[in-house]
């Protein structure tokens, strides 16, 4: 019987790193993913290398979307073993003024809430099983604080609060949760944004003298679904390169 | 790390041999989390120099690490003094040329509250806790600076979040661990090298036992979220994961192992 990952946020530069290292490391991957197209690509990718992937699409931030996302999983594999919560983003970078009460719900919506609800349809089914191990994504940020990223930074420490309060609730259950915090990483969303200069001048500031690869987030999480793992819960794990030290 | 077509077969062969060719060095080798450390590396093909103040114990798992097929070297070593230290580092040299992972363990665990805790004792816990971790890191980034690589790793504790009721010297040594781990870190980030901690729960080793009897020492160490009684081979999925491959960008961090019962 294979086990289950499900992942959202599939699609993207961190989420797509993970699902292969699921795949690689055995699991069936739901890539889900609010845009279609680059989840059916990370599957069609993970396919052709010799695993086992779906791609499914779900807005995280729409209650119904993701009831009706968990139930038809649950329905038809009948465990979920994993759950990776890796949708999300910073969206704005706006000054507290400019940001409108709409743009603010929506980041807060889109990584939190979103969070939340995942959790919230998972969480039974991993119950049911008596194992399960969730993993949600922070941020540096979310520990630092970050200037123009205001509802970001809040959702994020949101999520490292949210984390280890769900841990509690689910150890009984022998349900392990845990929320892994990305530093600076080469995703292609966050390096179009980057000219190849700023970046370097960036890596001064960086201990280990480079930014982050999205392997290295996926080795990440991998590492906190596998037995290696099994006593940490409640957990929050920097991968920065010592960019923050908490 | 390729995660191409084919990756997955690559990745599993990968998977068992993390360490293979690697050197490691492990003080506080002889007993308890060090010695589920030392073997536990060499499991993965780490050659391990078994480093501890107790040479006959260091040897029986040096032993132990030569019937697994791994190398084992049993070092006696007090990492509280300078001298001793160097013969550590020139005796692992020697034997295996290099060394890529230093594992920080050893430590002692003096009980008394602060009025009644003797200077002896104080200098004693912080030179063996705190003083050893600075003796052995320095005697061994010089070679992994010229390699650019390295891994050292610190076992703190939790305690030196929480505190410890009579075991004031203790929770200060490991949270200076914790900022000396940070500005190693910092310092040797450049040349490749990660400097990380973990942080145990209470376990069910020797350490504890000195201080509670039987029955107490039981409940309490099941009294966390999981109900579960860590044992020393607990700590080692962190270790084998910080010394690998997989945690080449996590640095400056102390990583819980504690079944939720301190949350950082």
């Amino acid at each position: 019987m294979n086990k289950v990952a499900l992942i959202t946020g599939g699609g993207g530069g961190i989420g797509g790193a993970v699902a292969h290292r699921m795949a690689a490391g055995g699991f069936t991957v739901i890539v889900a993913d609010y845009d279609h197209r680059a989840a059916e690509q990370v599957r069609a990718e993970i396919v052709s290398a010799g695993g086992k992937a779906e791609a499914l699409s779900v807005d995280v931030t729409q209650a119904r979307e993701v009831k009706a996302l968990v139930t038809d999983i649950a329905n038809r594999f009948n465990r979920i073993d994993v759950l990776a919560n890796i949708a999300g983003g910073s969206i704005y970078t706006k000054r507290i003024e400019e940001l409108t009460w709409a743009q603010w719900k929506e980041v807060i919506d889109l990584n939190l809430k979103g969070t939340f609800l995942m959790c919230r349809e998972v969480a039974p089914v991993m119950q049911r099983q008596k194992s399960g191990r969730i993993l949600n994504t922070a941020s540096n940020y979310g520990v630092t604080g970050s200037a123009l990223r205001t509802p970001y930074a809040a959702a994020k420490a949101g999520i490292i609060a949210f984390t280890k309060t769900l841990a509690q609730e689910l150890a009984p259950n022998g349900i392990l949760v845990n929320t892994v915090a990305p530093g600076p990483t080469d995703t292609p969303r966050v390096m179009e944004k980057e000219s190849p200069d700023a970046r370097r001048q960036r890596w001064s500031s960086i201990p280990l003298g480079r930014t982050g690869k999205p392997e290295d987030l996926a080795e990440a999480f991998y590492f906190l679904t596998t037995a290696q793992s099994a006593w940490i819960t409640g957990q929050t794990l920097h991968v920065n390169g010592g960019v923050v030290m908490p | 790390m390729d995660y191409g077509p084919n990756a997955a077969c690559e990745r599993r062969r990968r998977d068992a041999m993390r360490l293979k060719d690697k050197v490691a060095v492990v003080t506080g080798g002889a007993q308890g989390i060090g010695r589920a450390i030392a073997l536990g590396l060499g499991h993965e093909g780490a050659k391990v120099a078994v480093a501890d103040l107790q040479a006959d114990k260091a040897e029986a798992v040096a032993d132990e690490l030569n019937r697994l097929g791994a190398e084992g070297l049993a070092v006696e070593v007090d990492v509280a003094n300078e001298a001793s230290v160097k013969r550590l580092a020139q005796k692992a040299f020697d034997r295996f040329g290099r060394v890529d992972i230093l594992v920080n363990d050893a430590g002692v665990y003096l009980k008394a509250s602060v009025v009644a805790m003797t200077e002896e004792n104080w200098d004693r816990t912080l030179n063996v806790n705190l003083g050893g971790n600075f003796l052995c890191s320095r005697a061994f980034v010089p070679s992994m600076r010229a390699q650019k690589s390295g891994r050292i790793l610190s076992i703190a504790s939790g305690i030196a979040h929480y505190g410890a009721k009579e075991f004031a010297p203790y929770a200060a040594s490991k949270a200076a661990i914790i900022g000396f781990v940070k500005s190693l870190a910092r310092e040797v980030g450049p040349d490749g090298i990660t400097v990380n901690a973990i942080c145990p729960g209470a376990a069910n080793t020797a350490m504890p036992r000195t201080h509670r009897t039987e029955e107490e020492l039981m409940a309490r160490l099941r009294a966390n979220p999981l109900g579960h009684v860590l044992e020393p081979e607990d700590f080692v999925g962190a270790v084998l994961y910080l010394a690998s491959d997989a945690g080449s960008y996590v640095t400056g961090q102390a990583i819980n192992v504690n079944c939720g019962s301190y949350m950082t």
